[in-house]
């Protein structure tokens, strides 16, 4: 036992000193005692030491020899105590060290040592369990090679960063295990420096999303799917409808045409509900690429509220337009712009009332632009203002209101594309005041 | 206007209800439309009647129509013909493809009113002359 051992040391030679000091000021007691009684004997001439009282002068010097005989003990036990210190610190490291250990043998998320190479040195428990293999049977593997076939190319790739020392954060490749074959993960590659040497090794850190990523795919696939198949007979009943009410087939009835257009409208509803369905599985696929060329955002607005109205027009809405010549050439991509642009004019009209005002203005800060939509109709209710661009939420004050049945996914939708554009999105709201939404490119 | 003087439309398209509106639409419109149900059909009838316009769907059974497209495009005939390509929104990746063919247009089926294809189609016919 070192430690004992040490403070054995330690208090030995604490008790060394304090009994010198002890027996030192015993042993000078009289001596003291005599000079100040007789000076004459020692100083050779009467000195005014007899006016001191004996116990102050006592205590000055028992004082001096404490502060003396602690600076000897200070001196004197440097090296015990530099020991002591060291011992702590190295047990504690050690037990870091041994708790660290554990903590990466048996954590769940698998780890893997690399040496600068890539070879594998130190897989933990989890690591094994992923790839389903014994110790001897990974060890000192080229960590890429167990990559899938299908992710050969980012092998290759990660394989150079690695060298490099370039960092490889949360990449989704496929890799290969023994019995279940390639699964999806996200990989992490850290760089870890040796302190003091130019040697460095690599903490991959694997994190399985294969049931995530089957879930979602099954689940995009099918929307895609769906809406696919949805649209060519929604393309038949469009096409049927206009063929009907254009008369070329005998004029109709006012009341039967009145029945067509509303098949028609209704028709077209279909038509954005499939839409808006296949843009959000779209961007949940990862598929919604930016094609940035000059736009007139002012077109955008003319045509998305050209295709409005006969909403805006059936309920006497006055459009403010402020577009001040503004945003005619700017560089972004159209077709996303205008999925913002239409869902946030779209709610504008719809959670306007009758003879309401919905007002559409554009700024021009140099290199930030803004797009603020603005209307006096029903607002989003405080409390569930914080929700507002999650997937499928409908205030609680629009739900069940007649004709404003949304699908809960247009926001999202805008705050996608918003996000993929690069941009910002933010609104402000009170109940049955209004709504102003400003998206910022 | 007799048979002779219209202008000849091919519709190619394996949907039996989208090609009848289109073709309905295209006669009432004075052209002279005929339809074909699928890609290997429509190029037998394009090589045929030489039409002045193709409206050509893009997945159809049998061949579909970037077969088609290739196909036509090595014919003498059919290098200049002028075919506007038919497709539902998410087939870009096809439609990237038939840029290669030199193709003259798209109508997105769900966003085109019959009226805008007759207008697309009578532009491109006045472009012939």
């Amino acid at each position: 036992m070192p430690r004992i051992k040490l403070y054995i040391k330690h208090l030995f030679g604490t008790f060394i000193f304090f009994a010198l000091l002890v027996i030192a000021l015993f042993e000078s007691k009289n001596y003291i005692q005599d000079i100040l009684a007789n000076p004459e004997n020692y100083f050779k001439s009467d000195l005014l030491l007899p006016d001191l009282h004996f116990a102050i002068v006592f205590i000055l010097l028992a004082t001096i020899v404490v502060l003396i005989t602690y600076i000897f003990y200070l001196i004197l036990t440097l090296n015990t105590r530099s020991e002591l210190a060291v011992w702590n610190a190295t047990k504690s490291l050690a037990l870091s060290k041994e708790q660290f250990k554990r903590l990466y043998e048996s954590a769940p998320v698998p780890y893997l040592l690399l040496d600068k190479n890539g070879n594998i040195r130190d897989p933990n428990k989890a690591a094994l369990r992923f790839f389903e293999v014994v110790p001897e049977e990974i060890a000192d593997k080229d960590f890429f090679s167990l990559f899938a076939p299908e992710s050969a190319a980012e092998s290759d790739k990660f394989h150079r960063y690695y060298k490099t020392g370039m960092p490889i954060n949360r990449q989704e490749v496929q890799m290969m295990t023994k019995k279940n074959g390639a699964r999806w993960v996200l990989l992490s590659i850290f760089e870890m420096k040796n302190p003091g040497s130019f040697s460095s090794t690599g903490l991959a850190v694997i994190f399985d999303i294969t049931e995530q990523k089957l879930l979602d795919q099954t689940k995009t696939e099918f929307v895609s799917l769906a809406s696919h198949q949805l649209r060519t007979p929604l393309a038949t009943t469009k096409w049927f409808t206009e063929m009907l009410a254009s008369g070329d087939l005998g004029s109709l009835t006012d009341k039967q045409k009145e029945y067509v257009d509303k098949l028609g409208t209704a028709n077209e509803e279909m038509i954005n509900l499939v839409d808006v369905l296949l843009n959000v599985s779209r961007i949940e696929m990862g598929k919604l690429s930016v094609e940035s060329k000059p736009t007139n955002v002012e077109e955008l607005s003319e045509s998305v509220l050209s295709e409005l109205s006969l909403q805006i027009d059936r309920k006497k809405i006055r459009i403010d337009k402020r577009y001040d010549g503004l945003l005619k050439n700017v560089k972004s991509d159209p077709k996303l712009l205008r999925i913002v642009i239409q869902n946030l004019i779209g709610n504008a009209v719809k959670y306007t009332s009758d003879d309401g005002e919905i007002s559409i203005a554009f700024r021009d800060f140099g290199s930030e632009k803004q797009i603020v939509i603005s209307d006096n109709g029903v607002g989003i209710p405080k409390a569930e203002q914080d929700k507002v661009f999650t997937k499928l939420f409908r205030a609680g004050n629009v739900r069940g209101l007649s004709g404003k049945d949304g699908t809960g996914l247009g926001l999202y939708l805008v705050k996608s594309v918003v996000d993929a554009l690069g941009g910002k999105i933010s609104f402000v709201s009170e109940e049955n005041k209004g709504s102003t939404f400003t998206v910022t490119f | 206007m007799t048979d002779e003087n219209k202008k000849k439309i091919l519709i190619v398209d394996d949907d039996s209800n989208l090609n009848t509106v289109l073709v309905d639409k295209l006669k009432f419109s004075g052209f002279d439309a005929v339809g074909a149900p699928d890609g290997e059909e429509g190029l037998k009838k394009a090589l045929e009647l030489h039409p002045d316009v193709i409206l050509l769907d893009l997945v159809m059974p049998k061949m579909d129509g970037l077969e088609m497209l290739k196909k036509l495009r090595e014919d003498e005939w059919g290098k200049e013909a002028k075919v506007i390509v038919l497709t539902l929104l998410e087939e870009t990746d096809y439609i990237a493809k038939t840029m290669e063919s030199g193709i003259y247009g798209y109508i997105i089926k769900t966003e085109y009113s019959l009226n805008g294809i007759l207008k697309k189609v009578e532009e491109m016919v006045a472009g012939a002359k």
